[in-house]
């Protein structure tokens, strides 16, 4: 038995090689997934490096500043004047699954002002571009190892009946079910053998930090060929021919990687709106500018409900004084903290649906994992903006005490400045729970695949 | 002489037709059994029955005493089958192709004893490690011969065998059976040619609409007379 | 004999259930993708008109201020989708859909539908121009892969030939045939969405819009023509049916999915693009060469002032008829806004080098040259995006010069505690948008439009030509 499956996997190998289709399809597989390493780690390196440049522009904006204001500074000039970055450094994984890192921005400029009109202004990106999306390594996995699999495995029975040689190869002692399981057996080998080199080199390449990812992202990578290969076990289960598997493959595969990730798209987009984002900016620049207007007593004593450790501060008595201007940036901010945290839990409500929802699309899901291994994904940015937003409160928090005690502000004070740095963390219990998810697919298509297999007769004749 | 390949009442019925309508057969090793009949009239049912690619609707077919419909696998150790059209992976040579079904048979040949089965067999010496994908039917046939006989089987299972080879091939093919049969193989073939029949066979049955009508000892009868008695039993 | 044996396969064809099974599942996806773009359009479309009709409102009645405060003030611009978007979404939903207009400074368009959005939208979406691009040819390959070896398999390709018809001549009957079921097809869902479109109502540009429309139909209808013609041709080059069809799948795995996103990326790999902040700095380090509104001791602005003083013959700024906080903040405007416009267009241009790739690629690939031509009748593209990013800009500086010529001749020198009544603001024309004409729209398009027909050429006479060389037994 045991022989016989190597002597078939033996033969199995001298008709690969004699194959120019199935050799290039293998070929084409494994530069399509070296092009999407090099294009993942250089995407991310130039992240990278434009995040690393952020210091030299803050740097020449502090030598700038030194240059207008040589001695003592009013800290008002500074904090309107002066800006800082909250950056959201990639994972050393990121390079593997950009996921939505080229979409969100991974940096913000920030100044005193008010946050919220600072928050979400965007990166330059070429929308065509993003359009097109990330030719990295996970979409080599999620999109085109599905189809190498399809290609390797569409015609695994029919080819045999179609040439003739079923017959002749059931005249010998040995039964379908091991026919079927070595040949699946082999192109497991191959498949897995080029997924497990191609995940190996770009774990080098992208130099990652190794910890308990490197198994999940394997396990997930081999969970999810597996899968492909039980839908195309479950196809030749029908016993059709191979034009018949061939559509049907392909059928499955567009319908799990495009169409139901388009209606989910849709159904998210209905079930789940995200409160208007516009409507936050809107409001929140009515206060701000409204602030001109306003009595200042006004403005400072709902400012002093907030801070009540400046209470105690001199009267603002002339036209203009920049603790007063802070202060109502400040209420512009706070009138609006609802509509932000709406907004920011909108968005994490949607991306929690379409953790339930993936289910239905087993690429879905392993996009989701691969996303969550690599902290590249809707939650991560959310993340970030959270830790911008507690930055931006500690810049207030340096600021305040100069504009309020009236403390000038020297050269040595810009060392002091909080400076900000964030690395996109993963999210190891959605992708344990991916994996799972994963699991009870593989499981699913291979008891169907047996039950059919079972249930029809093979047609030798 | 024991019996090797046995039919039991054996009977098969498709939805919409009785393909054979419950055979009784009994072949001893030595002998070359011929079955002539139209297409159609359930010689190559008999065969896949057999061979066990199609399971009876009643009755058994046994080959050395071992039921075919429950021992699937095991019968195959006991049997060789050359198909009327032999069909081998074409991106491998002759010689490839033989060195995978024999050692899936459970032979381990060396290159110069399959070289010399594929040569034995009519092959030329110069086709046998050329890909299968450029061979003529004829030469492929004669690999399907090879790898039959490659097996040592102690039954062989022929549908129209030799339809596709030239006179002379076929008259190698039927000394090949003579040579067989002598070393003891039972040989169970399926044919339209009456004359070869009567020239290799021990015993030829006529089947007709999935019964075998008639069973007659070769010896007893020319060739002529073999003729019109097939002929009469067809236009009844 | 040709007009027979396209009768035939079209006959055949509609009496093949597999085929019928699966076009009213494409017809379905397609209305279904009709709808729900229309969904999307009409609520986007509200949500953004009401938005600018808020701040418009905001703006004339908003509250007696000095007029450099009201430029801080500023506006939003809002996109309008373009009235056929629904068709093709195209980049719509990763171009941020609102400008912040203000004084000094030019924002990027924020709050994409992407950014608001988790990686499935990557995935791509449910659109008419995703079912006509995509799952047509699909189903195109799936009717015509067998069209000649079948013809071989059976033996009725001799038989057919021995009748005197040419393989040409037998080419082009499946040709014309499978045309007519391919146009059964997709042709209720284009005739449903004219109807769609135009029953809203309410739009000027009728005409331009209709013309667009006609386009978007004639380019999909060539596209699916170069789908046929290919699909008999390689059909032609096989023996086995079962090679055809994959040839033919991996022909469209090619032109769909592996070549749209290798040429974007390649794009991107080739022209770098500078991140906003490193242009931001740029853009403020030349403009700090020039006028800054906001510091009168600047040498710049002490030439300026030295030059007013001697054209008006007056000793102090006091006594100049105009006031020179107005003019100071005028030349800074006219100065920050020359100096963005550059780094901008250098952006822009960076931005089309890196989509130029994915043009060429269009010579490669048929899918590519449809998928721009789509979006550029949809208004959905790039251009129409910079476009729109364009018109704001002008309103933005128009409305901060405005301000700044009201500031010069209204107020005095040195004046910071004026405040106009609000009267004065419902004085500038509110931000609107009409989108180009089709002419602007297709001239942008013509690389691909000439890499279409040059397909359409190309299959038509070398492909179709070719199928005389085919091998018969």
């Amino acid at each position: 038995m045991i022989r016989k499956f190597w002597i078939l996997i033996k033969y199995e190998w001298i008709n690969f090689r004699a194959d120019k289709g199935l050799l290039i399809l293998t070929l084409f597989t494994l530069l399509a997934g070296l092009y999407g390493i090099y294009y993942g780690t250089t995407e991310i390196d130039r992240q990278r490096r434009n995040i690393a440049a952020l210091d030299s522009i803050t740097e020449h904006n502090i030598e700038e500043m030194k240059a207008k204001y040589p001695g003592e500074a009013d800290a008002g000039d500074i904090g309107y004047y002066h800006s800082t970055f909250a950056v959201n450094h990639p994972d050393t994984w990121a390079s593997l699954s950009m996921g939505q890192r080229d979409v969100n921005p991974y940096y913000i400029k920030l100044r005193l002002l008010n946050l919220q009109s600072q928050l979400y202004d965007t990166e330059n990106i070429n929308p065509l571009k993003v359009l097109s999306g990330n030719f990295d390594l996970a979409f080599v996995f999620v999109y085109l190892f599905p189809l190498l699999i399809i290609g390797l495995c569409f015609n695994i029975l029919s080819v045999e009946k179609e040439q003739g040689t079923l017959p002749l190869l059931l005249s010998q002692p040995l039964g379908l079910p091991l026919i079927v399981g070595a040949k699946l057996g082999f192109r497991v080998m191959i498949v897995l053998a080029l997924a497990l080199l191609l995940s190996i080199i770009a774990m080098g390449w992208g130099r990652v930090v190794p910890d308990v990812r490197i198994g999940m992202w394997l396990g997930t990578v081999v969970l999810y060929c597996l899968f492909w290969f039980g839908v195309a076990f479950l196809v030749a289960a029908l016993h059709k021919g191979s034009a018949f598997n061939a559509i049907t493959l392909l059928g499955v595969w567009l319908l799990l990687t495009i169409v139901i990730p388009a209606l989910l798209n849709v159904y998210v987009a209905v079930t789940q709106p995200v409160p208007q984002a516009l409507e936050l900016t809107i409001r929140q620049r009515e206060v701000v500018h409204g602030g001109w207007d306003k009595p200042k007593r006004e403005t400072m004593e709902a400012f002093f409900a907030r801070y009540p450790q400046w209470t105690d501060t001199t009267e603002i008595k002339g036209r203009f004084a920049w603790r007063w201007y802070y202060a109502f940036h400040q209420l512009g901010d706070m009138a609006v903290e609802d509509l932000a945290r709406e907004y920011q839990e909108g968005l994490r409500a949607r991306h929690q649906l379409v953790e339930r929802l993936n289910v239905l699309s087993v690429p879905v899901n392993v996009q989701g994992v691969f996303n969550a291994l690599a902290g590249s994904d809707l939650p991560s940015y959310l993340d970030f903006l959270q830790s911008a937003t507690r930055h931006h409160d500690s810049l207030r928090e340096f600021y305040y005490p100069f504009l309020f005690k009236q403390i000038p502000f020297r050269h040595a004070d810009y060392q002091n400045e909080p400076r900000h740095s964030f690395t996109s963390s993963p999210d190891l219990d959605t992708a344990y729970g991916g994996m799972y998810k994963l699991l009870v697919s593989v499981l699913v298509v291979y008891v169907a695949g047996l039950v059919l297999f079972r249930l029809l007769p093979a047609m030798v004749k | 002489m024991s019996i090797v390949l046995e039919a039991k009442k054996l009977r098969k019925e498709y939805q919409d037709k009785l393909a054979l309508k419950g055979l009784d057969l009994q072949i001893r090793s030595g002998e070359i059994f011929c079955l002539l009949g139209q297409n159609g009239a359930g010689k190559s049912t008999t065969i896949n029955l057999f061979l066990g690619f199609i399971k009876p609707t009643s009755g058994a077919a046994y080959i050395n005493g071992l039921e075919v419909a429950s021992h699937t696998t095991k019968v195959k150790e006991y049997l060789a089958y050359i198909p009327e059209n032999v069909m081998l992976y074409p991106n491998l040579s002759g010689l490839e192709n033989l060195a995978l079904f024999s050692s899936l048979a459970g032979f381990s040949y060396t290159q110069d004893e399959l070289v010399q089965y594929l040569v034995g067999a009519g092959l030329p010496a110069e086709a046998v490690r050329r890909r299968v994908g450029g061979y003529s039917k004829g030469m492929r046939q004669k690999v399907g011969i090879a790898i039959a006989v490659a097996k040592q089987a102690n039954v062989l299972l022929l549908d129209e065998p030799t339809s596709g080879l030239d006179p002379k091939a076929s008259n190698e093919f039927s000394e090949l059976l003579l040579r067989l049969s002598e070393a003891g193989t039972a040989i169970f073939m399926a044919t339209h040619d009456i004359f070869r029949s009567k020239e290799v066979g021990t015993r030829v049955g006529i089947m007709r609409e999935g019964e075998l009508v008639d069973v007659l000892a070769a010896s007893d009868l020319d060739a002529n007379e073999l003729e019109k008695l097939y002929l009469n039993y067809m236009h009844v | 004999m040709v007009r027979s044996i396209a009768q035939k396969e079209f006959i055949s064809t509609l009496r093949d259930s597999r085929f019928m099974a699966l076009s009213i599942i494409v017809l379905l996806l397609l209305l279904a993708a009709t709808v729900v773009g229309l969904h999307s359009y009409s609520t986007l479309q509200k949500e953004r008109e009401v938005a600018q009709q808020t701040v418009n409102d905001q703006f004339a009645n908003s509250a007696d201020r000095h007029p450099h405060r009201m430029a801080h003030y500023g506006s939003y611009a809002f996109r309008p989708k373009s009235s056929i978007s629904f068709l093709d979404f195209g980049l719509d939903s990763y171009t941020g859909a609102s400008v912040y207009m203000e004084a000094h400074r030019q924002n990027s368009a924020n709050f994409s539908q992407a950014q608001q959005s988790s990686s499935l939208i990557r995935f791509g979406e449910m659109t008419v121009a995703f079912v006509l691009q995509m799952l047509i040819p699909l189903l195109i390959i799936f009717l015509c892969f067998a069209a000649i070896t079948q013809e071989k398999e059976t033996g009725t390709l001799k038989i057919l030939l021995s009748q005197g018809i040419s393989l040409r001549q037998l080419a082009w009957a499946k040709i014309a045939g499978y045309s007519r079921v391919v146009g059964l097809v997709v042709a209720p869902a284009l005739v449903l969405a004219s109807p769609l479109l135009f029953s809203r109502g309410g739009y000027d540009l009728e005409a331009d819009v209709l013309l667009r429309l006609l386009l978007f139909i004639v380019f999909y209808l060539i596209y699916f023509f170069i789908f046929i013609v290919m699909s008999v041709v390689v059909s032609s080059w096989y023996q086995r049916s079962s090679t055809a069809l994959v040839t033919l799948l991996g022909i469209w795995i090619f032109c769909c999915v592996i070549l749209p996103k290798a040429s974007a990326n390649l794009g991107a790999n080739l022209y770098t693009t500078p991140t906003k902040a490193q242009m931001d700095a740029d853009v403020h380090e030349e403009v700090a060469k020039g006028i800054d509104g906001h510091n009168a001791h600047d040498q710049r602005a002490e030439a300026l002032k030295q030059e007013l003083l001697r054209k008006y013959g007056v000793k102090t700024l006091e006594e100049l008829p105009v006031n020179f906080d107005g003019i100071q903040m005028a030349a800074g405007e006219e100065h920050s806004s020359r100096v963005y416009q550059e780094h901008f267009e250098e952006l822009t241009g960076i931005f089309e080098n890196q989509n130029r790739i994915s043009e060429y690629a269009s010579f490669l690939n048929p899918y590519l040259a449809v998928r721009h031509l789509s979006m550029g009748m949809a208004g959905s593209d790039f251009r129409h995006y910079i476009h729109f990013q364009n018109r704001a800009e002008e309103y933005r500086y128009h409305l901060a010069q405005g301000l700044n010529h009201i500031q010069a001749t209204q107020l005095k020198y040195g004046d910071k505690q004026t405040r106009l009544s609000s009267d004065t603001w419902k004085s500038f024309k509110p931000f609107t948008y009409e989108t180009p004409s089709a002419g602007w729209a297709l001239g942008n398009h013509l690389l691909s439009l000439v890499a279409l027909l040059l397909w359409l050429v190309l299959v038509c006479t070398v492909g179709v030509n070719r199928i005389n060389n085919t091998q018969i037994t």
